[in-house]
């Protein structure tokens, strides 16, 4: 609360009011008063008091109570003054327009109104008005910003980066030779960070990408390498992607990753026993042989040409099966089943039947 | 979002190798890929390419190194302020009172939170910061080793409890326990060091400077009052002295040093004749210690040299080398000489033996050659001469004169009205390390006051505003002169039309409730018609002005001045409604408006051709009876078409006029 007492002409009624404002005092309630004036008559002259009450966080025009010699709050004394901090313009009015902008956010900060001169709105519009301006927003003090990496902060942080960095090989200059000589990478990721310890929890996290293509591995090793890894592989980049952030230090992690790397290669390479009892369902993709189609064309154009005495079973199955027809839409039905149902797909497998059945 | 510690640093001076290959490297060849043995086939590729794909070395380099690099890459922001400060446009000082509270306030909040933890160490015992910063744990500062013993000594001496020290001590030689010379040696040191009283708790550097402002003012002069206290008669530093069984050179340093410390000069003297008598050596300090006291046992200046040249001979003998504060003593000898040759003599032979000058050298020659300000106008080769030396250098902190320099060096500057200097010695400011020697925020504002004085007075107003723009207020708070001479740069290169801006930022640094500078920009702006633009802004600013003097409780009162200008401006804005508003001002002030004012008045009413308003303007001026009123009333019955009644009453004025004529 703040008060203004008046400088009064008359000593005596000086001192008067200020018993009374000290009795005021020691009984005042911290609640906004309205305006109260006393009216006073000493020898014929009104004089008018107004004892105003105003709430502490007043901005703009409230002027400044004590001299301006002496800045400081004066405590005790016959008068107490209290001074109103007189912020009449934010740091944005004197911020010229061509200014180093990298040099008021150099590192990460909060949304500061009066250091960011740009006219920001954000909210919701509340009964057909505007989202509320930037002083005192809180929404965008929750959100994080990005004013500290404009281009020209990147650029400059780049710049005094690159002492530090080694030349990039000279013999490494596409992307197809970095994969032939360097097919695992691994990402890690370093932080500056400010906080009651120095350590950013997330600096420990390391990835390791490797192509399945460029591991040497055959059909078997591969799929047991696609299973065993699961959600790791991307099909459609054949990569596989090993996290590791268990262990507290980066070192021990990049090592766990590599050698996770490691097992899966060599467990891939081996064949379990009970592998053998690998059924139709575990398989990947869809095998024409021993299937129920295969059985049911040759068992349909067994029963379109029925056997004849002289030949046997089994090489008629070899004849039909090595016949072009027969190996269309051996075609036709794999790729239906593995690549699923276009266009495409339907058609061929629709010749091949024709052409099967000779329609 | 990573927590923000936001710390805006100066200029860092790149060092030119901030990587340390060789010794310190741990060959480690940065495989990207080929880590593992699973992949066999890239190895095979590798050896088998065309080209040969070298993997260059990796480099090492330093813990802070790369956060100094990202640091280089910022500048100082010229409208935010000192970075301890919060960057909140309610909590940035306006003046230099309000930057010392909050400083001070942040200060002593840091010494309360350390009184607590040290007070109640069992609560502050984890220790969250990884890596672990010491300084942060409590502090043990309470005596733990209570039974007589070395230990307990030590632990003393360690925690610089000196009359605890002392106690033990005695009780150890009561019970005979033998005592390490060098144990001894450590006691006296305690007991000179702070003679023989314990030491003042624990303060921040600001609160210390607060209480020795008046002290900066006296440059160099060993103080003897304010705080420090005489070497007292049978102390114990002399009597534990002559106990001991055998004393060493460093026993004889301790007393001499801690002797010319505290003021008891001729006594270090004759303990250094009592050191020679037992063929003992003296060391550097204790020379350094000696020279500084000479000139006090002496009384003409020609016998003071004389004993300093003695002591240096025999330092010579002794063969003793002198260091960089040997040769500060020596200047400080010769500071009330007039002999300069003497100074640069000394000067020549620090350079000759190797010892790099620090800024308090420079300061020291300075002081001397530039010892009336007469001096200073047309000889500033001296300086010149300085700057050239430390142009590009970076200088740290080695003796407490060191900070003196650049204030005294712009003091220089500003006598000789140079400028071209002063830009010099600003950008020494700049160099590497060389903006901590600017010493404490008093001292930096007095350096930067006087530079932006000499400013105002010597460029032109584009500079000014340049350097306005760049040191005021993050750096520098003007004081009430430093404002005026800011104003007076403005009015004599005819920019007056910034004086609106300048209002503002007056008030925000508190000035606006100082009458006279107040009516100083009500003057400029009165004193003649700007352009309309201008003119409407300084119509604005004229009515905020007057908003602060309506306010009943505020410390600016009416004067004529005030009124007039106020009323002036406002007319030649063309707001002749808030004008006639002033008008009536006058009156309850009891202050007369100026004939000038009336007739401007009038031609303002004039170019509305409202009749009634002269009339009333009329009748305001007779009121106050003034001269100018049947001039006034002659023009009005001439210029303006008036009513039968409005003529009545300019005739019973005009009769009043000249009855009471």
């Amino acid at each position: 609360m703040i008060w203004r007492s008046v400088d009064l002409r008359r000593t005596a009624l000086r001192t008067l009011l200020q018993l009374q404002l000290n009795m005021a005092a020691s009984t005042f309630c911290p609640v906004l008063l309205p305006l109260s004036r006393i009216n006073c008559k000493l020898n014929g002259i009104y004089t008018l008091i107004s004892l105003n009450k105003t709430a502490a966080y007043s901005t703009g025009l409230s002027v400044k109570k004590t001299g301006a010699k002496t800045g400081l709050p004066q405590r005790g004394g016959k008068e107490l003054r209290r001074q109103i901090k007189q912020v009449l313009q934010p740091r944005t009015e004197r911020m010229a327009v061509d200014q180093d902008w990298t040099a008021v956010y150099p590192t990460a900060a909060s949304f500061k109104a009066d250091a960011v001169p740009l006219p920001v709105r954000m909210g919701y519009p509340v009964k057909k008005g505007v989202p509320p301006s930037k002083k005192g927003n809180l929404e965008l003090l929750k959100i994080p910003n990005f004013l500290h990496l404009t281009p020209n902060a990147i650029k400059k942080q780049c710049e005094a980066l690159k002492p530090f960095c080694t030349e990039w090989p000279a013999a490494l200059d596409s992307d197809e030779k970095c994969e032939k000589h360097f097919p695992i990478q691994v990402q890690k990721k370093d932080y500056v960070f400010a906080g009651p310890s120095l350590r950013h929890p997330d600096a420990r996290i390391v990835t390791l990408t490797v192509k399945l293509s460029s591991l040497n591995l055959d059909d078997h090793a591969r799929k047991k390498m696609i299973k065993l890894s699961g959600e790791r592989y991307n099909k459609d980049t054949d990569t596989l992607t090993i996290t590791a952030d268990s262990c507290p230090l980066k070192q021990q992690n990049h090592d766990y990753a590599m050698y996770m790397l490691t097992v899966l290669y060599h467990e891939s390479w081996k064949i379990e026993a009970w592998e053998k009892e690998k059924t139709r369902a575990d398989m990947e993709e869809y095998v024409w042989e021993d299937s129920p189609s295969q059985k049911n064309i040759l068992e349909t154009l067994l029963r379109i040409r029925p056997l004849s005495e002289q030949q046997e079973e089994g090489e008629v199955r070899e004849e039909l099966l090595g016949r072009e027809e027969v190996q269309e839409y051996k075609d036709s039905v794999t790729k239906l089943k593995n690549e699923g149902e276009t266009e495409g797909n339907m058609q061929q497998y629709k010749e091949a039947v024709k052409k099967l059945l000779s329609i | 979002m990573a927590s923000s510690c936001v710390h805006v640093g100066r200029q860092i001076h790149k060092t030119g190798r901030i990587f340390q290959r060789g010794a310190r490297d741990i060959l480690q060849r940065r495989y990207v890929g080929l880590g593992s043995a699973a992949c066999q086939q890239s190895a095979a590729e590798v050896s088998g390419s065309a080209e040969e794909i070298v993997i260059p070395r990796k480099k090492t380099w330093n813990k802070e190194t790369v956060l100094q690099a990202l640091a280089a890459t910022v500048n100082r922001d010229p409208t935010a302020s000192n970075y301890v400060l919060q960057d909140d446009s309610y909590l940035i000082p306006n003046s230099y009172a309000q930057f010392k509270l909050f400083t001070l306030s942040k200060e002593s909040g840091r010494n309360t939170a350390k009184y607590f933890i040290n007070t109640y160490p069992k609560y502050f015992q984890k220790d969250f910061a990884e890596p672990h910063i010491p300084c942060l744990m409590p502090e043990t500062l309470e005596l733990e080793i209570e039974e007589v013993s070395e230990a307990a000594l030590i632990e003393r001496i360690q925690l610089r409890k000196v009359k605890a020290a002392v106690d033990m001590y005695d009780q150890l030689q009561q019970s005979g326990t033998p005592l390490s010379v060098d144990l001894t040696n450590d006691l006296l040191d305690l007991i000179c060091l702070y003679g023989d009283q314990d030491p003042a708790p624990e303060q921040g550097s600001d609160y210390m400077g607060e209480d020795q402002e008046d002290v900066k003012k006296k440059e160099g002069i060993p103080q003897r009052d304010s705080g420090i206290s005489r070497w007292r008669e049978n102390n114990n530093a002399e009597r534990i002295f002559h106990i001991m069984p055998e004393r060493t050179r460093r026993s004889y340093g301790a007393l001499i040093r801690g002797m010319v410390k505290y003021g008891a000069y001729s006594k270090a003297f004759d303990m250094y004749t009592d050191m020679l008598n037992n063929r003992l050596t003296a060391d550097v300090h204790i020379f350094n210690a000696l020279i500084t006291a000479a000139p006090e046992v002496r009384e003409q200046i020609q016998e003071k040299w004389e004993l300093v040249l003695n002591l240096l001979k025999q330092m010579a003998k002794q063969d003793v080398k002198p260091n960089l504060l040997t040769f500060h003593a020596v200047l400080r000898c010769l500071r009330r000489s007039r002999h300069l040759a003497k100074v640069f003599s000394v000067f020549n032979e620090m350079k000759a033996l190797g010892i790099a000058p620090s800024l308090a050298t420079y300061n020291l020659i300075l002081g001397i050659v530039y010892k009336q300000a007469s001096f200073a106008k047309g000889h500033t080769e001296i300086l010149e001469k300085v700057l050239d030396e430390i142009s590009g250098k970076s200088f740290t902190p080695q003796d407490p004169d060191d900070v003196k320099f650049f204030i005294n060096a712009m003091r220089i500057c500003q006598e000789a009205k140079d400028i071209e200097l002063a830009y010099k010695l600003h950008s020494v400011v700049g160099v590497g390390e060389n903006w901590k020697l600017l010493g404490e925020s008093y001292f930096q504002n007095i350096y930067y006051w006087r530079f932006f004085s000499l400013l105002c007075m010597m460029e032109n107003i584009d500079v000014v505003l340049k350097w306005y723009k760049e040191l005021i207020p993050s750096l520098y708070y003007p004081t009430a002169q430093g404002m005026r001479d800011f104003l007076q740069a403005l009015d004599t290169d005819n920019r007056l039309d910034l004086i609106p801006q300048i209002w503002k930022d007056i008030k925000q640094m508190g000035y606006g409730n100082m009458s006279d500078m107040v009516e100083e920009i009500l003057s400029l702006m009165a004193r003649e018609k700007q352009s309309p633009e201008v003119q409407q802004a300084f119509a604005d600013c004229a009515l905020d002005i007057k908003g602060l003097y309506m306010t009943q409780s505020g410390p600016l009162t009416w004067s004529g001045i005030s009124l007039r200008c106020i009323t002036s401006i406002l007319l030649a804005a063309e707001r002749t409604q808030q004008a006639w508003e002033m008008l009536n001002l006058f009156k309850p002030n009891n202050r007369v408006p100026p004939e000038s004012l009336m007739n401007d008045f009038l031609a303002s009413i004039k170019a509305s051709n409202k009749a009634q308003q002269a009339v009333e303007l009329v009748q305001i001026s007779a009121s106050f009876c003034l001269p100018v009123t049947p001039s006034l009333i002659e023009r009005v019955q001439q210029e303006f078409e008036l009513t039968e009644e409005q003529r009545n009453v300019l005739t019973d004025l005009e009769s009043s006029a000249d009855m009471s004529d």
